[in-house]
């Protein structure tokens, strides 16, 4: 039971006054970049990151870990009301939630996934709690190879799992990857692909990269194609709230949903949106009423709502144990961890035990935070979906040039801004997604160096990648992700 | 079966007969990436470090932006396209206007551009008022209250607030 002493000292951490603040900031943020479409919790991690840098490191990730958790909530009151999901994993949520709010019944909908999302949230940390340190204990003996292996696995199901085909991921993969190699190399102190720019010697702030594909890109491209009647926003009177039956006919999807979601999140195959659809498939068959799904069931809401929210927290796991991020917004985690000096893996649990069991202790009360600020506050977030889109995507551009000039007060930057933006706009286009590119931008450094140590240490032999039994399995999971997918794809087009 | 949880497939989507130019050169221009890395890869000098020198994840980063732009080559050719992005506040059925968005990075490069010379609070205003008017709002003396306003309230908070450093230009000494 070491788990739960170092949980309660993790309370005591969190429960300072100073970080309470730090983690309502967080929530209250986290909502309200969910809510509002063109900007998202990855995105405001990463506008945050330059002023958060003089922020003791506990606070900052408090804050963090709010608008992580924010951002699911408030990505669900836009999915019910507006019936235009902005991230992949909230589309089912959209198929049914939106159809109970066209039916009148809004209120219920947003209390189903509130609630949900808080079971699933609670759950999930509780698992998190128990199942990080033992992870850890196992992860610190993990050599080199396999950590490369391990980093493998997670750029081919990131870049299979996002977007439509996993060619697409993979291409957006590799520009992540060559954007992370410009400037100096640390180890050989040779400068690469710098083009002659004394600027980018010091290589490219991931920064510049998020903000340039997520916000500028976005503006962008929605400008080229902007949805010219009103956007049809139901209306929602009073606060969001739940009938008795609404209760008997969620608790067990937000169960099982919560039990779909975690595992989902915490290996390293990524994404909220596989358990989403299997959380719906599977409450359509066991639902007592499966004429509902499709014109708005409460268990077709109440189910992915939970696993969505509880792989968010299974995320946390990999993060936190093995460095490995698997979604946009942990991978900006894990640059922010970077950002302070502190290398998130097996021995973050023993050098900064403060710091992760105050983040951990954190996502508890983040949950009740974000419970009452969703139930009771419901009209007051539906109200932020009627900002005038001018006005709101003018003010996320102005925000993206602050948060980028401000790195290192140079007009460079923003040319770069500039170009990455275009870059974004050009991917929305073409249909690859942003995902691989932000995980190439933030992982791939940390590859090569995994790459590098894995072979010194065999002195340049390659055959150090087939020599542990671990590093072997690892590597034959990269290989069935990209292989069995294309395989039952062409069989499957063979017969149709 | 069909599945009401997978968003339905166009008839003939992938297959579609006609080759796409657009999509052609996107997947060009990745083989071209992929060539230009390779040529930089190769004028990486070796270092001293002999195990594994800086040219070996580079080679293997070029290499595989080639092979995956050849392959979205050949996908292209055989009637491969892209379907654009669907965002919250997009009509997948409008036809795509690009002068919006050129008339936003143009407004962007010019605030960039004054930022240092006249200042954040005029940069930023530019900004601003050039998306809200490539979003369709006409009410221009409205507009440009609201970015001004908006670009001073941003300056105030970073520079008081959370004491980042930000050019004043014009309001040097004013602020």
């Amino acid at each position: 039971m070491e788990a739960v002493t170092s949980l309660l000292a993790g309370f005591e951490t969190a429960l300072t006054p100073m970080n309470l603040l730090w983690a309502l900031i967080g929530v209250t943020l986290g909502t309200l970049v969910g809510v509002l479409p063109g900007i998202g919790p990855a995105l405001t991690v990463a506008l945050l990151l330059p002023v958060t840098a003089k922020l003791p490191p506990v606070s900052a990730f408090i804050m963090f870990a709010g608008i992580y958790y924010g951002g699911m909530f408030g990505g669900s009151t836009t999915s019910i009301l507006l019936n235009t999901p902005g991230e992949s994993s909230s589309i089912i949520t959209a198929l049914e939630g939106n159809k109970m709010a066209r039916r009148g019944r809004a209120a219920a909908a947003l209390a189903t996934a509130a609630i949900g999302s808080f079971v699933a949230g609670t759950i999930g940390t509780v698992l998190l709690t128990f199942a990080a340190p033992a992870i850890a204990e196992v992860a610190v003996q993990i050599p080199p190879s396999a950590k490369f292996a391990l980093i493998m696995l997670a750029f081919v199901t990131i870049s299979a799992t996002f977007g439509s085909s996993p060619l697409r991921g993979l291409i957006s993969l590799f520009f992540g990857l060559t954007i992370g190699l410009i400037g100096t190399d640390l180890q050989s102190g040779q400068a690469r692909f710098t083009l002659g720019r004394p600027e980018l010697l010091d290589g490219i702030e991931f920064v510049t990269v998020v903000i340039g594909l997520f916000a500028v890109g976005e503006t962008l491209y929605v400008a080229s194609r902007l949805r010219k009647d009103k956007a049809s926003v139901i209306k929602l009177d009073g606060n969001a709230s739940m009938t008795r039956d609404d209760w008997r006919r969620s608790w067990k999807p937000w169960l099982r949903g919560t039990a779909l979601g975690f595992p989902f999140g915490a290996v390293p195959a990524g994404g909220a949106e596989i358990p989403t659809f299997l959380s719906y498939t599977l409450e359509r068959k066991l639902s007592r009423h499966p004429e509902e799904f499709g014109k708005g069931a409460i268990e077709g809401v109440a189910g992915p709502e939970a696993a969505n929210n509880a792989s968010a927290a299974g995320v946390l796991v990999p993060l936190l144990t093995l460095g490995l991020p698997t979604s946009a917004t942990a991978a900006i985690l894990l640059a922010a961890f970077q950002q302070y000096g502190l290398q998130p893996g097996p021995l973050l649990f023993v050098t900064n035990a403060d710091l992760v069991w105050g983040l951990i202790a954190s996502l508890y009360i983040g949950n009740v935070m974000l419970l009452a600020l969703n139930l009771p506050l419901a009209p007051v977030w539906a109200r932020l979906l009627l900002i005038p889109r001018p006005f709101l995507y003018a003010g996320i551009l102005v925000f993206s040039t602050v948060g980028v000039y401000s790195l290192n007060n140079s007009v460079f930057d923003l040319i770069l801004l500039a170009i990455f933006g275009v870059i974004g706009y050009g991917m929305r286009r073409f249909d690859f997604p942003v995902t691989p590119a932000i995980i190439g931008v933030i992982l791939g450094p940390v590859a090569e160096s995994q790459f590098r140590t894995a072979l010194q240490q065999s002195n340049g032999n390659p055959a150090i990648f087939v020599q542990s039994p671990l590093t072997v399995f690892i590597l034959l999971t990269v290989l069935a992700a990209l292989v069995v997918p294309a395989v039952l794809k062409a069989r499957a087009s063979r017969r149709g | 079966m069909s599945d009401p949880t997978l968003p339905p497939i166009p008839p003939g989507a992938g297959a579609r007969p006609g080759l796409s130019v657009p999509d052609l050169l996107v997947a060009l221009g990745v083989v071209l990436l992929g060539a230009l890395l390779l040529i930089g890869t190769l004028q990486i000098p070796f270092g001293i470090n002999a195990v594994v020198g800086p040219r070996v994840f580079p080679l293997i980063v070029s290499v595989g932006t080639l092979l995956l732009g050849t392959l979205l080559t050949v996908n292209v050719l055989r009637g491969g396209r892209a379907e654009p992005a669907a965002e919250e506040d997009t009509d997948p059925d409008a036809r795509p206007d690009l002068r919006q968005p050129a008339l936003i990075l143009g407004g962007f490069l010019l605030g960039a551009a004054l930022l240092q010379p006249l200042g954040f609070v005029i940069g930023t205003a530019v900004m601003y008022f050039t998306v809200g008017f490539a979003f369709g709002e006409r009410r221009a003396p409205l507009l440009a209250g609201v970015a001004l306003i908006v670009a001073l309230v941003t300056y105030v908070v970073f520079t008081r607030g959370l004491g980042l450093t930000l050019p004043a230009g014009l309001l040097n000494g004013v602020l």
